[in-house]
């Protein structure tokens, strides 16, 4: 159990100058990127993860655990003056957001988003932390049968719940599996799927492949929707004292950003579903459950209260399942793993054995990051607005010089450049063709873990599959998975038949 | 009212390329470059060829359940894309791609200003000061930054 001096020394270290500095450079540039339309959090992370190699290792995923933080409540202001969500998660807040600023209200709108999202995220930190320790103190105690069966049935359940189809899910988390075993084999040395390249030694290099299958695709589909979203029109903000948020409107907005929170927390703890998911499963409780859900869509402050909040909860919860059982369940989650294996540190429920000092000072950064989030956006609110005019055709430029000066300054050569470049065709298909993005990188992350909790599993059971019936926690996620993909197989199945049945019906 | 087509033919198109990649791996890419050696207990192997057999299997799931749903309808499995929209797909990853060989050839810090530039033009930016900061900025930053790490023994 923690003691109480660690909890403090975490908090004074989380609060030296220098974290705080570092802190707010990420939440302070996580802001600008969610700001700025077409640009998302994944595209952020893929493109600072080479500016942290320098930093320490606390500094550079505080850094990252800031910047993501400041894209989820950042990505508000474009969804609210300019109708287009900075990140996908955010076109819930479009709904009420872009109505309420065209009435007048621009100013109150970007204010309720603001305190949701710092709300929403400060109390799921508040959970996670709560969460993740007993979380990871229980899996210390696993094996590796219940290690292998876990990351089975949770790669089954992200390509399930990930969105899309099922199939298709599978399939991306197959090309992930794959690549994942890329390298020297740990056991044997054999060099698997190398082709004569030493690069490929190590296994394939995660920043190539981030940045050309996150930043460097999504620029590329930016490209192609570029020529059908031009023109785009921003609203002002005005000095109006009626614009202002009161302490009364407010405190209204409270009991539906709490429930929006515990949605969020609910949605982001289960790997694979997304801040998109947790936002709209609260805006549509907040609307059902409203006394005039009619007012929804028209300008109401608890629409944007619910997805806010809940958008912004979904990504510290998300990191339960992270810091408890090593499982990223979701994209930004799947990069800090990228970030943390760059330092050196499995993250996991070995960190609370191994760095337990880091992972309580990471805690106490992620609740001063929600704090410097609060700030940033409180005293940033005219800046920020001014940001959302940055037009798509100078960030794209930008964005893809980044992209290639971030592979050249880590020194992977033409070989670095090769690789982000073939990624980048790769992940333009994955996105054009609907393949799940999130299963591929989360199956390409775990695939050592998996491999090496396979390989002592099998060695340990000498090959008897009985030895399950010994092993009840990994029996059960073993039949969980069985009945988990025999439900989506059979739920998508019923989807296409009654497809199929309606259009022969017309 | 029938189902969308375009999704199902891109569903089938895609499902049979994953397929055939899926083959390609298990027939001959896996067998060849996929590792040997004597293990104990689980093949170099073995985890590879379970991803490639899972995406076969997801894949030709897919293409037979797309194309069955093309066929009901009396779809076309094929239609040729409209040679200026596969046009405006293509050129980014040759502008791209064009100055990738830039790189390998001359520095970053020399390039990008042209990249930039020449990308903003194709956009549609004719501000001449906008152009002329966006390209440059970067790259004077990219320069302290290499210039930087240089200094301190990084780079």
């Amino acid at each position: 159990m923690i003691g109480f001096d660690a909890i403090v020394s975490s908090f004074a270290a989380a609060l030296h100058y220098e974290s705080i500095a570092i802190i707010l450079g990420g939440v302070l540039l996580g802001y600008i990127v969610g700001v700025i339309p077409g640009l998302n959090r994944a595209v952020a992370i893929a493109i600072a993860i080479p500016l942290t190699f320098y930093m320490s290792a606390y500094a550079a995923i505080a850094f990252l655990i800031g910047l993501s933080k400041g894209t989820a409540a950042g990505s508000a202001v474009s969804a609210i003056l300019l109708n287009t969500p900075g990140e996908p998660s955010s076109a819930a807040t479009c709904l009420d957001g872009f109505p309420m600023a065209r009435a007048g209200k621009p100013r109150k709108a970007l204010k309720v988003g603001l305190l949701a999202s710092v709300v929403g995220d400060l109390l799921a930190t508040l959970l996670l932390i709560a969460v993740a320790i007993p979380f990871a103190s229980v899996a210390l105690k696993f094996g590796p049968y219940e290690l292998a069966a876990i990351l089975i049935f949770a790669l089954v359940f992200i390509a399930g719940m990930a969105g899309g189809s099922f199939l298709k899910g599978l399939a991306a988390g197959g090309m992930g599996v794959i690549l994942g075993t890329v390298g020297l084999d740990p056991e044997t040395g054999a060099a698997r799927l190398t082709f004569g390249y030493a690069e490929l030694m190590e296994g394939v290099p995660i920043l190539p492949l981030v940045i050309g299958t996150l930043a460097l695709a999504e620029m590329f589909v930016q490209l192609d929707e570029y020529r059908r979203n031009k023109g785009a029109s921003v609203i002002k903000l005005s000095h109006d004292k009626a614009d202002d948020l009161s302490f009364k409107e407010f405190k209204a907005t409270l009991p539906t950003v709490f429930k929006s929170t515990g949605i969020g927390a609910f949605v982001g703890a289960l790997p694979g579903l997304g801040p998109s998911v947790g936002a709209f499963m609260a805006y549509g409780l907040a609307k059902r459950s409203a006394k005039d859900p009619d007012s929804f869509g028209k300008g109401n402050p608890n629409g944007i209260a619910a997805a806010e909040a809940a958008d912004n909860a979904v990504i510290p919860a998300s990191y339960i399942p992270l810091f408890g059982l090593g499982i990223p369940g979701s994209v930004s989650a799947a990069l800090l793993v990228g970030a943390f294996m760059i330092h050196g540190i499995q993250v996991g429920p070995l960190m609370l054995r191994d760095h337990p000092e880091m992972l309580f000072t990471l805690f106490s950064g992620m609740i001063v990051a929600s704090l410097l989030m609060l700030a940033v956006g409180w005293y940033g609110l005219r800046i920020f607005a001014k940001v959302t005019s940055v037009p798509p055709h100078i960030v794209i430029p930008v964005v893809i010089f980044l992209c290639l000066a971030g592979i050249q300054v880590q020194g992977y050569g033409t070989f670095g450049l090769v690789t982000v470049f073939a990624f980048a065709i790769f992940g333009y298909f994955l996105k054009k063709f609907d393949y799940s993005f999130v299963t591929f990188l989360v199956a390409f992350i775990v695939t050592p873990m998996l491999e090496m909790n396979l390989r002592q599993a099998v060695i340990l059971s000498g090959g008897d599959i009985a030895i399950l019936l010994n092993r009840p926690i990994a029996l059960a996620f073993v039949v969980f998975t069985a009945l988990m993909a025999l439900h989506l197989s059979w739920s998508g199945y019923r989807q296409w038949r009654q497809k199929r049945l309606k259009a022969s019906g017309n | 009212m029938s189902e969308n087509p375009i999704p199902l033919r891109m569903n089938f198109w895609s499902g049979l390329g994953v397929a055939a990649l899926a083959v390609l791996l298990l027939a001959w890419v896996i067998p060849h470059y996929g590792g040997r050696g004597f293990a104990v207990g689980m093949h170099p192997r073995t985890l590879a060829t379970l991803g490639a057999w899972v995406m076969l299997g997801c894949a030709l799931a897919l293409a037979l359940l797309s194309a069955i749903a093309l066929m009901r309808q009396r779809l076309p499995f094929f239609r040729l894309p409209e040679f200026g929209h596969l046009w405006h797909q293509t050129w980014p990853f040759l502008f791209v791609l064009f100055f990738i060989v830039l790189v390998d050839r001359f520095p970053l810090t020399w390039v990008a200003p042209f990249m930039i530039g020449s990308l903003l033009l194709l956009l549609g930016e004719r501000r001449w000061h906008v152009v002329l900061l966006t390209a440059v900025i970067p790259a004077i930053g990219l320069y302290g930054l290499t210039a930087h790490l240089m200094r301190i023994g990084v780079v």
